[in-house]
């Protein structure tokens, strides 16, 4: 369960996410939507634990991030964009690394299981400067799924994938979620958040714009009915009405 | 039909209507804009940061102790180390050693970091209109920022007084040495990367340096040993009678002819009137022009060179120093093994394991441990069989070494926060406490580095083994090796502790990453080194205290410990110094939890 309450970052004077609130509950995937410099990485960043909320509060598992971090974040798993691995452990030892910082306890037989799923074995002796982009993205969630999270963030985790490895991700993805977890997954591929989410946060200028499922947005907004979802995107984050007066 | 292209005011040379074949690209000039922008906006973004009251005060104090370290000999006639400079006697020294460093680069490979461009300049410069040669230049352009702020530093440290030379002259002198190096240790990139990429062909064309650098280490080589007898007796008189024998052997014919382009290159600087350096400096000149115009036609190898050095950019910048022992794998594809990791047990072990694999597997460090070592072990073997006087030179040498590791040590070896903090978002994702983490951080290192000073123990120890008098009549000599055995942990715990509470409390001014930097940054790691080592000694004074007064206590009211007494000082002393280092650390934990992942990305 990830519970997030009036939460504001500020960068000085600049607002970067202001009173967002919204609950993902076990088993749900939230697709956090928006344009480019909405806020969604800042808001994933302080879910993860990266960022310090200006205010408001934010929950793990029950647990408040803010008051006991190493409680909250040993719930969650947090998969970046951008996969940082470290240059000199194969891919077996970065799931051995994870296992002792995370206290995983079946983590022996875990390991191949995960590295089998996420078709990694073939690599497993491998550094990461050996392997490819899409390969290095799997590692880091195999990483992050290793030690069972109860929340799981993913920022644009099918970048780099191949078309059969992104049919995996989402299968893995989706297994998660139907084994419990409380999911967000922000990507600008709106195919993949319509796929996979089972409710919508569309922010905009770091404001919560719309939130909850496709049905539940359209009665809110009754004139978004009939329309694809990237038709509703551009009319919530009023992206069209930027292009036209730029034109 | 009017657009709205036709009304926005372009450069003459960027408007839409311009074809192709008017168009006159000028890469100097962009390269030019590229770098001049780039340091004025990092100088602008970094000064930005004075706002905070935590950088302030490092300003005040980088002030206040740049003052001290540079100019603090002022009113006595020169700088710190002019001394160095008031005769040409060293001359042949300074160029012997100059040209076994300039040898390494040849043997062993310069650092790949010298070819490498920045991802971005990949992106930009590749494909761009650029001719080959202007890359090469735009690489030359980019080594003069840290030659000539390295050249101010020695210029200021090696200043005279009214018997040398002008401050100009003898700037102007380093520039050319510190520009030489930077050409030779580039244009040794390029020849090495290309023997690698083209095999046989590639390996032809760096058979003439090397068997011109061959000749020439091996004559200041035949020149020493043609002496040994000499310096041999000489270390029966002591460290200064040694250093006078090996000027003498480096004086004569043979090495002084082979060091001469060395010493051609160095005489300027060495120089105490305006006239001797009139005559010196023109040949120093020449010298530059000659590596300018080499390295210049090394063009053709230059953008593969490059490319295949920037592909490899994360292999390298993990890899500690130039070395080339430093690879992951072997030829044979092996990977360097490491400590296996148990799966439980306390989270901290895992930070500290993956420092320590990427130090054996990034760093070699096993590797040069166990080179150091043997070597160590033969010198002992050697200079305690020609006489005992040699023998305890050697020990002096071996300390001297020792003192070095301890302070240079931590500033070498980086497998720690400083590298880790380019992963900060990740690192704060860990379920552990900022004090774990920075603990976990700063107790690899502190292993590795700990072994390496112990590695020194093995001099006195084949000594023992060699002449087992020695332990009879040790006196001092054995407690005085445990006092050594544990200090040194504690001592480098301290010393990464700073460090990596440089890194965290100034992130935008640190360089994060194991990357190596080449000669012309000496002048800064001289003035870093000191400023560690006065952080040091100010964490030093109470248990240094504790220590003195306990052995004093134990010799003053004849303690039954007797010389042992040093031990107990030792142990109360780091346990002094221990108690220190844990809220220094708490503290740091508490830094670590606040530092923003935005401040660390935008200052590197």
């Amino acid at each position: 369960m990830i519970e997030v309450e009036q939460y504001t970052k500020l960068y000085g004077d600049t607002v970067a996410v202001r009173s967002l609130s919204f609950a993902v509950r076990p088993g749900d995937v939230l697709g956090l939507v928006g344009p480019n410099g909405a806020g969604k990485t800042t808001t994933l960043r302080a879910l993860a634990g990266i960022l310090q909320p200006t205010s408001g509060s934010i929950r793990i598992g029950g647990v408040d991030l803010r008051t006991d971090p190493v409680a909250a974040k040993a719930r969650l798993a947090f998969i970046p964009d951008e996969p940082a691995l470290f240059d000199y452990l194969t891919v077996t030892e970065h799931l051995q690394f994870v296992a002792r910082l995370y206290g995983v306890r079946d983590a022996g037989p875990r390991i191949p299981v995960l590295l089998e799923e996420l078709e990694l074995t073939p690599k497993a002796s491998a550094l990461p400067i050996e392997l490819s982009r899409g390969m290095k993205q799997k590692l880091a969630i195999a990483c992050g799924l290793l030690h069972q999270p109860s929340a799981l963030l993913l920022d644009e985790p099918l970048t780099g994938l191949d078309p059969v490895g992104i049919r995996r991700m989402k299968e893995t993805i989706a297994a998660r979620a139907r084994e419990g977890t409380a999911v967000i997954l922000s990507s600008h591929l709106l195919h993949l958040v319509e796929e996979l989410c089972t409710r919508l946060l569309v922010i905009s200028r770091g404001e919560a714009v719309a939130l909850g499922t496709i049905a539940e947005i359209v009665e809110a907004r009754p004139e978004l009915a009939g329309r694809s979802l990237e038709e509703m995107f551009i009319a919530l984050t009023g992206s069209d009405a930027g292009q036209t007066a730029a034109a | 039909m009017s657009t709205s292209l036709d009304r926005t005011v372009l450069p003459g040379e960027l408007r839409a209507t311009d074809s192709a074949a008017t168009r006159t690209p000028s890469p100097p000039a962009a390269l030019l804009f590229l770098y001049t922008r780039s340091f004025s906006n990092r100088l602008r973004s970094q000064a930005a940061r004075i706002r905070s009251p935590r950088y302030v005060a490092a300003v005040i104090m980088g002030a206040l102790y740049l003052y001290w370290a540079l100019f603090r000999n002022a009113r006595l006639g020169g700088g710190p180390l002019a001394t160095l400079v008031r005769g040409d006697e060293l001359v042949p020294v300074f160029a012997a050693l100059l040209l076994v460093s300039a040898a390494r680069w040849w043997i062993f490979g310069a650092d790949r970091g010298t070819l490498a461009f920045a991802p971005a300049e990949v992106q930009f410069l590749f494909p761009a209109p650029v001719s080959r040669r202007a890359l090469v230049h735009a690489k030359l352009v980019r080594t003069q920022l840290a030659i000539l702020v390295n050249t101010l530093i020695w210029s200021v440290l090696l200043r005279g007084n009214s018997a040398s030379i002008e401050g100009w002259q003898r700037g102007l002198s380093l520039w050319i040495i510190f520009s030489v190096l930077a050409l030779h240790r580039l244009g040794a990139s390029i020849v090495r990367a290309n023997a690698i990429e083209h095999e046989n062909a590639g390996r032809r064309r760096s058979i003439i340096p090397l068997l011109v650098f061959g000749s020439l280490v091996g004559a200041v080589v035949f020149g020493l040993g043609s002496r040994y007898a000499v310096i041999l007796t000489a270390a029966d008189q002591g460290m200064r009678a040694v250093g006078g024998a090996i000027v003498d052997a480096l004086h004569q014919p043979i090495p002084l002819a082979a060091l001469w382009p060395v010493r051609a290159l160095l005489a300027p600087v060495f120089t105490t009137t305006t006239s001797a350096w009139l005559g010196a400096a023109p040949i120093a000149f020449v010298l530059l022009m000659l590596h300018y115009l080499w390295v210049v036609r090394l063009d053709a190898s230059f953008e593969e060179a490059a490319l295949e050095a920037t592909q490899h950019r994360a292999e390298r910048l993990l890899r500690f120093r130039s070395s080339q022992m430093g690879k992951s794998r072997s030829r044979s594809g092996k990977l360097s093994r490491v400590p296996s990791l148990a799966l439980t047990g306390r989270p901290e072990i895992a930070i500290a394991w993956k420092n320590v694999a990427a130090a054996i597997r990034g760093g070699a460090w096993r590797t040069q441990l166990i080179a150091f070592t043997l070597g160590l072990a033969t010198l002992a073997i050697v200079t305690r069989s020609a006489s005992a006087r040699a023998g305890d030179l050697f020990m002096g040498v071996t300390i001297g070494w020792g003192v070095m590791l301890l302070f240079l040590g931590p500033l070498w070896m980086r497998f720690d926060l400083r590298n880790d903090l380019q992963r900060l978002a990740i690192l704060k994702t860990w379920p552990l406490s900022g004090q774990r983490i920075v603990a976990a951080e700063v107790a690899g290192v502190t292993v590795l580095h700990s072994l390496t000073v112990w590695s020194l123990m093995i001099v006195p120890l084949v000594m023992i083994v060699q002449d087992p008098s020695l332990l009879r009549d040790s006196g001092v000599t054995i407690p005085m090796l445990c006092s050594v055995a544990i200090a040194v942990p504690v001592f480098n715990a301290l010393m990464f502790a700073i460090q990596n509470g440089t890194a965290l409390l100034f992130p935008a001014w640190v360089r994060l990453g194991t990357e190596a930097r080449g000669f012309e940054t000496m002048g800064q790691n001289l003035l870093t080194t000191g400023a560690t080592s006065l952080a040091a000694a100010v964490a030093l004074v109470f248990p240094v205290f504790v220590g003195g007064i306990t052995i004093w206590v134990s010799d003053v009211f004849g303690s039954p410990l007797g010389v042992w007494s040093i031990l107990l000082g030792t142990v109360l002393g780091c346990i002094v110094l221990a108690l220190e280092l844990w809220p220094l650390l708490v503290w740091l934990g508490s830094v670590f939890e606040k530092t923003d992942v935005n401040d660390v990305a935008s200052g590197n």
